[in-house]
């Protein structure tokens, strides 16, 4: 009797595996069936023509045959642009970091010191960091006129957002031993802060802070083509005026500042860490 | 100096912490909790320290009560009560000199410490209670490098510089290999007695207990199981406050 009813749960109990098992593998099949779709309606909504890459190639080599060589002999003229353009970015971090930090601590859960002032700070940072640099240059551009200040505070209140999102994640995720010890000696809040807060996250906050300067160098480049100033101004305006050899000295000094910025912010960051 | 006067809690989910606890220590006494786990033993230093609000009852500090305070008024009172717990809980860029003068920030409020700076005098009171622990030739160290045991010695200097009258001890002990261990329960004995602190200490190692406590507190599902002189506490009586655990 008992030999029975053992195997009739054997019985019931591999039925049930295979049941799961083919309801298994039938997921695993819409998933990727769904997979497929989502990539073959991206291809039909960015019209994809692969075969116009290789009709209009010839248009692309014009373009690189009238860039070379390079006109050197314009490479003075550069130096101002690209001062600029590391100034609007230097610029934009630092009124970012400024920022920032004081929102950070409002958005972050562990420290904040009220409900309130938590989904205040984070409102203001999501807003800040959904708005692209780019909508944030003609804003100012319009406000304060062409030229690389516009350019700055684009890139200071889109960092804002940046940074005042990581800078919170930082704060939320530190340890907080170190705080509580220090409640709990009867240090105010402002103490805790700037004895047990700072310390323990300053080598991060100037890890992500070199970090976003080195995007602010790549993005106030962009931003030079809506009148922000820099060398993106420049790179614009001799593309207007067909010059190409012109636009190749730009496009190799924007790569040499562009790798430049991230070799020394690495290592900084290697430094740091 | 520390009484506690028919101290009771109720967590919101209705489960009774600590019913009805008496407890009197007075200066220079050292006095060991000892219980199972969940018995009540950190619930009741929480409440001591104001950072649980108990349901009903008193904790006198001198001839103040805690329980009614609330505000600037409950941090003024705290700075006379010092806590160590299992982690030191360093800031560990910090140097261990510094990570011990902050110790003495809530005595001082100036644009200089609300900004990351620390007043001199601290600082020089800071080397002298390195000494107290017997770590003066780390002072300018990271916090960081430190061991376990190191760590906590500069955990007991933080304290010291907060100049407390009573300091508590969550499990001090707990993640230090036995010689340290020892080594932190002899200075917290000293400490006791040179400091005139008086000191409430919860513990796992009932061994340690019998060898540095001067009475020896049992808790029991938040009750006072025993509260007995070191010399009166029996193998079977500590026995007894770990079986309802164990089964």
């Amino acid at each position: 009797m008992k030999f029975g009813v053992a195997g009739r749960d054997v019985t019931a109990s591999r039925g049930a595996r295979a049941w799961g098992s083919a309801l298994g593998n039938a997921v695993r099949c819409a998933l990727a069936l769904l997979a497929l779709a989502v990539v073959v309606q991206a291809l039909i909504v960015v019209e994809a023509r692969p075969q116009d890459l290789l009709t209009g190639i010839h248009g692309m080599a014009d373009f690189i045959r009238r860039a070379i060589p390079p006109d050197f002999s314009r490479l003075p003229a550069t130096i101002w642009p690209l001062l600029q353009t590391v100034d609007i970015a230097l610029f934009g971090t630092l009124v970012g970091v400024v920022m920032a930090v004081p929102l950070a601590v409002l958005a972050a859960a562990n420290v904040t010191p009220s409900r309130y002032a938590y989904y205040g700070a984070r409102a203001i940072i999501g807003f800040t960091r959904a708005v692209p640099d780019l909508v944030w240059a003609l804003l100012f551009v319009t406000a304060v006129g062409l030229g690389p200040f516009p350019g700055g505070l684009a890139l200071g209140v889109h960092s804002v957002g940046m940074l005042g999102r990581l800078f919170a994640e930082t704060i939320e995720h530190m340890d907080m031993g170190p705080i509580h010890a220090l409640e709990l000696t009867g240090a105010r809040r402002i103490q805790i802060f700037s004895h047990g807060i700072v310390p323990t996250i300053l080598p991060s906050l100037l890890g992500i802070s070199l970090y976003r300067l080195d995007e602010n160098i790549r993005s106030s480049l962009v931003l030079g083509f809506v009148g922000a100033g820099g060398i993106g101004f420049q790179l614009l305006t001799a593309m207007n005026l067909f010059q190409y050899q012109e636009v190749s000295l730009l496009l190799i000094v924007i790569f040499a500042v562009v790798l430049t910025a991230e070799r020394i912010s690495a290592a900084l960051r290697e430094r740091l860490a | 100096m520390l009484r506690v006067r028919g101290l009771s809690l109720r967590y919101p989910n209705g489960k009774l912490a600590l019913a009805d606890f008496e407890l009197s220590i007075a200066a220079g006494e050292f006095v060991v909790v000892l219980g199972g786990n969940g018995s009540g033993k950190t619930t009741l230093l929480r409440c001591i320290t104001r950072t649980l609000k108990p349901s009903i009852g008193e904790v006198w500090l001198g001839d103040i009560n805690l329980c009614p305070l609330e505000g600037e008024k409950l941090r003024q009172a705290r700075l006379a009560i010092a806590m160590i717990s299992q982690h030191a809980s360093l800031v560990g860029r910090a140097s261990v000199l510094r990570n011990v003068a902050t110790g003495a920030l809530g005595r001082h409020f100036t644009m200089r410490t609300a900004l990351g700076g620390l007043p001199a005098c601290e600082l020089e009171a800071a080397r002298e209670y390195l000494s107290e622990v017997g770590l003066a030739e780390l002072a300018e160290q990271r916090a960081s490098t430190l061991s376990g045991g190191q760590a906590q010695r500069v955990a007991i200097a933080r304290s010291l510089a907060q100049r407390p009258r009573v300091l508590l001890a969550d499990e001090p002990v707990a993640s230090l290999d036995p010689e340290a261990a020892e080594d932190i329960m002899r200075l917290l004995q000293r400490l006791a007695r040179s400091e005139r602190l008086a000191v409430l200490c919860v513990l796992h190692q009932v061994e340690l207990a019998y060898s540095y406590a001067d009475r020896v507190i049992g808790i029991r599902e938040g009750r006072i199981a025993f509260d007995l002189p070191r010399g009166e506490v029996s193998r079977d009586v500590v026995r007894r406050l770990y079986v309802g655990e164990a089964a």
